[in-house]
């Protein structure tokens, strides 16, 4: 049935229709708003064709014919109530403004002609947004990120996967307020998308996901709360509303090494969760995350360089040093450092190897320091619990949780996890082809102004190269205006959920219309403004509440572990490995043991994950010796007893 | 709805070429040489100033012996289920020698109210014709013309008595013509509507002019002008310092022209610091029969009641608005839209 006519275009001299905009009228109760889309049928043909232009609603006006207020005020005697006593409503129109999507034919490009206006059904949407050209069966690359409504239309809005997640353009960049925008839910909703539809010929995609705050990404395997509206959204976008299949947990220790930092902490929920444990080795690598300009000038930086090249995992001898030293942890560096600086003392020398003596003070301090600032992120013993680079699976989120670790952690983590993995895309050996890395709080991570950190300057490099490594960048924020240009430059997709008034009055936010940075304003939650390359301007898009429990819901359902005792904590770690371990083998087995030689051994466990963890375990500590009764001896032989007549026996 | 309308009025019986002032003096550059285009001049009606001088009619007053002014009795209520009204437009297309041939455009649409919105009622009318001086013309030139515009042509001098050359004078007869055309495409619709709906009709101007409006009962007349005032003597000074919401008795008016039809003065609105006609208009309605007649007061109370319920909102920014009621601008607004 041909769809009823919507309204006609119109064009004046002072408001001409041009190749990009054009204007219409439609009837007062017509379902047109803000961000709807229309076609135009011309009137007449050019080149034999009759033109059809689909274009996007950017603006609306409404006049009466009243040429002065003052005689509606006058109309009434000044009594606004009497307007209900007219028998005539003025003459009224609905002037939109609408930004075209697309011309058909593409050439010769003119002005939108006269014609008449309907509202774009599903087929239209997907002509108007270029969409028909990656949804052909047989090389489909969109990934639904919602659907679009308006005026009775329901059409599921696609994404191109070439231009989502590599190669063609990468990125997307997620920006609106705090708690309104929606901004985590919708990139949950998105990996799901991902997951569902990303085509099987363009290989395997995983996501990790830094967890920043709260309790936010800690459920994402649990079921969460939808309703019927959500069900029909995910039915349209053809994607299971169920929470994600394959989720792995990794979170550091707290600083007493014993529980680990996470919310996720319930005990029926630590099948998946693994420390995130590192050592010297990997520290090291990224001792410029940690350290300042300040920290690190060029004689400082020559210093870390010789302690990297020569002394770490190495066996350094020194003929002015006491002993020779292999240093594998920040207990060993601290010793390495001390010989040094005694050394020094005793010859009453102010430089060794050319590095002065202030020198390798400063760098010690400021190295010791960050087993501190990192503790149970960074261990003394220098073992390692991290990331499966080289074996990650397809469709599984890694989930990092730094919710709770200084700032200074957080940021070594991020800056680590992205640098291994970029370094295994590029080698190829990563496990999977594509990784989506989702970063919250750009603000902070990666400003437009202030110092240019070593964070900063990598996500700088992922925004601009990552795409032909496979490393996607999901990143939110509250106000994108304050990101750095390049990195929110070279996001190929951005989403933008309820905006704050004073970020839609930055320059950034030029090209919108009022009325879309009106719409923008009051979104409701669940509701997106889509830019993709595709799209010649952003839609409006709705999508389902990710099938996952909320972060708050999950910590009222599975609450937080009391601060577990140390020999609880660690046996909890050592089943993952052997559940038949108990807790009175493991107080056996470390009754003489130091606390932190008991956490040694399970760092151990952890890093090498032996077959045999009884007696892996085990061998670390000292063999207590059983108690035994001390055996009765024989008794001796009964001294003869004296003669009776022996006048001295008695 | 517009696409359907543009089709009715192009199609109307002007042609393409006779809607067009433009495509309409090429068309006569091409058929008479000799003639002198005229420049883009305003039309005529602006500059037109009727020849009627303002006059005093005595009327037989038929509610009561003598004219006095009468609250209207009751609330404003709307009655009107729609507005008539018409418009015309003149404008020199080129001059013959001196005698100037004009191109006439007269439109007329009726306006009904659906749910408090108005919505165009039945065909809208547009028609166009050439008036032209025959008794100017050299024979061969009103021959190219006739056979060129057949019917559409119109003759400014014809039944004329005394016919003058000047050329203000032969405008004036062209627009006298096209005023009366406009009236009878007015009285067309008028009628259609009579005969066809059984609501009242709000017709701007007087009915008297067509028998068949003049005698139903669905067709009220609304007179803004006052070049002649039915009332004389005391009468005068009754119909003139009658209040907001007060009436005159209601009078007939007979002609030997006209259908008889009876009529009222009503006040508007307030004329303090006004002169005195202002927001002051006659009503006309049909002569009740002599059953009817003792209840005369009472109809011409309901339809002041109707015509009072008209005053908002206003139709401002037309300067006759303390007269006009809004469905007789929104009529001449969609004649305008449609021309």
């Amino acid at each position: 049935m041909a769809s009823p006519v919507l309204g006609r275009v119109v064009a004046t001299e002072n408001r001409p229709n041009t190749p990009h905009e054009f204007h219409f009228w439609t009837a007062l109760d017509s379902p047109v708003g803000i961000g709807t889309v229309v076609r135009v049928d011309g009137r007449d043909s050019a080149n034999g064709v009759i033109p059809r232009v689909f274009g996007i609603v950017t603006e609306g006006f409404s006049w009466t014919d009243l040429a002065s207020p003052l005689h509606d005020v006058m109309g009434h005697d000044g009594q606004p109530g009497g307007q209900t006593l007219s028998p005539t409503e003025r003459a009224e129109i609905r002037l939109y403004t609408a930004a075209v999507l697309r011309h058909i034919p593409e050439e010769p490009l003119q002005p939108v002609p006269m014609g008449t206006v309907f509202l774009a059904d599903e087929a239209d949407v997907a002509i108007a947004l270029r969409m028909d050209g990656y949804l052909k069966e047989g090389s489909r690359t969109g990934i639904p990120v919602g659907v679009y409504r308006a005026g009775g239309t329901d059409a599921p809005i696609y994404l191109d996967a070439d231009f989502l997640i590599g190669p063609e353009a990468a990125h997307l960049n997620i920006t609106g307020v705090s708690g309104l925008a929606t901004k985590t839910s919708a990139v949950e909703w998105l990996l799901q998308s991902i997951f569902t539809h990303f085509p099987e010929q363009k290989g395997s995609v995983a996501a990790v996901c830094f967890n920043v705050k709260g309790p936010d990404l800690c459920f994402l395997d649990l079921p969460g709360e939808i309703d019927d509206n959500d069900r029909m959204l995910y039915a349209q976008c053809g994607v299971s509303p169920t929470p994600f299949a394959d989720v792995q947990y990794y979170a550091p220790y707290k600083s007493d090494g014993v529980a680990l930092n996470t919310l996720r902490s319930n005990e029926a929920l630590l099948e998946n969760v693994t420390p995130l444990t590192w050592g010297l080795r990997e520290v090291l690598q990224y001792a410029e995350v940690l350290l300042n300009k300040d920290d690190i000038d060029a004689k400082a930086d020559a210093l870390i360089d010789f302690i990297k090249e020569n002394v770490l995992d190495k066996r350094f001898s020194d003929s002015m040093l006491e002993r020779p030293h292999t240093v594998t942890s920040f207990a060993d560096l601290d010793a390495w450092f001390k010989d040094v600086l005694r050394a020094l003392e005793k010859k009453d020398d102010q430089s060794w190897r050319t590095h002065h003596v202030a020198t390798i003070r400063k760098v010690r301090n400021r190295l010791s320091n960050i087993s501190l600032r990192c503790k149970g992120l960074v261990a003394d013993d220098g073992a390692t619990s991290d990331l499966p680079f080289g074996s990650f699976q397809d469709r599984t989120v890694y989930v990092i949780d730094v919710a709770g670790l200084e700032e200074d952690a957080q940021d070594l983590i991020f800056a680590r996890v992205v640098t291994k993995l970029r370094e295994h895309l590029e080698k190829r050996d990563l496990g999977v082809q594509h990784v989506v890395v989702f970063v919250d709080e750009l603000n902070k991570y990666a400003p437009s102004d202030g110092p240019d950190t070593y964070v900063r300057k990598m996500l700088l490099d992922i925004a601009e190269r990552g795409r032909y490594l496979g490393l996607v960048l999901f990143a939110a924020q509250q106000f994108r205006s304050q990101v750095h240009r390049r990195v929110v430059g070279n996001s190929g997709t951005a989403l933008y959920g309820r905006m704050d008034g004073d970020e839609l009055a930055t320059p950034g936010y030029a090209v919108l219309s009022p009325a879309i940075k009106t719409k923008l304003a009051t979104l409701e939650k669940g509701q997106l403004m889509v830019r993709h390359p595709h799209f010649t301007q952003p839609v409006f898009v709705r999508f389902p509440r990710p099938a996952v429990m909320r972060g708050r819901d999950g910590v009222s359902k599975y609450p937080a572990a009391q601060a577990p005792t140390l020999h609880s904590a660690v046996l909890r770690t050592l089943r993952q490995f052997d559940p038949g371990l108990t807790l009175g083998w493991l107080q056996d087995v470390t009754q003489l043991a130091t606390d932190d030689e008991i956490l040694r051994a399970r760092n151990d466990i952890v890093r090498t994950r032996p077959t045999d963890v009884r007696k892996v375990f085990s061998a670390h500590f000292r063999a207590a010796v059983a108690p035994r009764t001390a055996a009765r001896p024989d008794a001796p032989a009964p001294l003869p007893s004296a003669p009776s007549d022996d006048p001295y026996g008695f | 709805m517009l696409l359907r309308l543009e089709g009715r009025v192009h199609s109307s019986e002007a042609g393409d070429v006779a809607v067009n002032i433009r495509l309409l003096q090429r068309r006569l550059a091409t058929l008479l040489p000799e003639a002198r285009t005229a420049g883009a001049e305003n039309t005529l009606e602006l500059g037109f100033q009727s020849n009627d001088a303002p006059r005093l009619i005595s009327a037989t007053v038929l509610e009561g012996g003598t004219l006095v002014a009468r609250e209207v009795r009751g609330t404003p209520e709307p009655g009107f289920r729609a507005f008539l009204d018409g418009t015309q437009r003149s404008r020199v297309a080129t001059y013959v020698g001196t005698s100037p041939v004009v191109h006439g455009t007269v439109a007329a649409v009726v306006r009904e109210r659906r749910a408090r919105r108005m919505e165009t009622w039945g065909t809208p009318l547009v028609q166009s014709r050439l008036y032209v001086p025959r008794a100017m013309m050299q024979s061969s030139t009103w021959s190219v013309l006739r056979a060129e515009f057949g019917p559409l042509l119109v003759d400014t001098t014809d039944g004329e008595a005394d016919v003058t050359s000047h050329p203000l004078a032969l405008r004036d007869a062209a627009i006298h013509r096209v005023q009366a055309h406009r009236e009878a495409v007015e009285q067309r619709l008028a009628e259609q509507w009579c005969t066809t709906e059984s609501d009242a009709l709000f017709v701007d101007g007087g009915i008297s002019g067509s028998e068949q409006v003049a005698q139903s009962a669905h067709a009220v007349g609304v007179v803004k002008s006052h070049r002649t005032l039915y009332a004389e003597g005391d009468a005068l000074g009754v119909v003139l310092s009658l209040n907001v919401g007060e009436r005159s008795s209601v009078f007939r008016i007979t002609s030997s022209k006209r259908t008889t039809v009876a009529s009222w003065y009503l006040r508007l609105r307030d004329s303090a610091g006004h002169d005195p006609m202002w927001g002051l208009v006659r009503a006309e309605m049909a002569l009740p029969g002599a059953e009817g007649m003792p209840r005369i007061g009472e109809l011409a109370d309901e339809r002041c009641r109707w015509l009072l319920a008209e005053v908002s909102p206003l139709a401002l920014p037309d300067a006759r608005w303390d007269k006009m009621v809004y469905g007789v601008r929104d009529c001449e607004e969609f004649l305008r839209a449609i021309q």
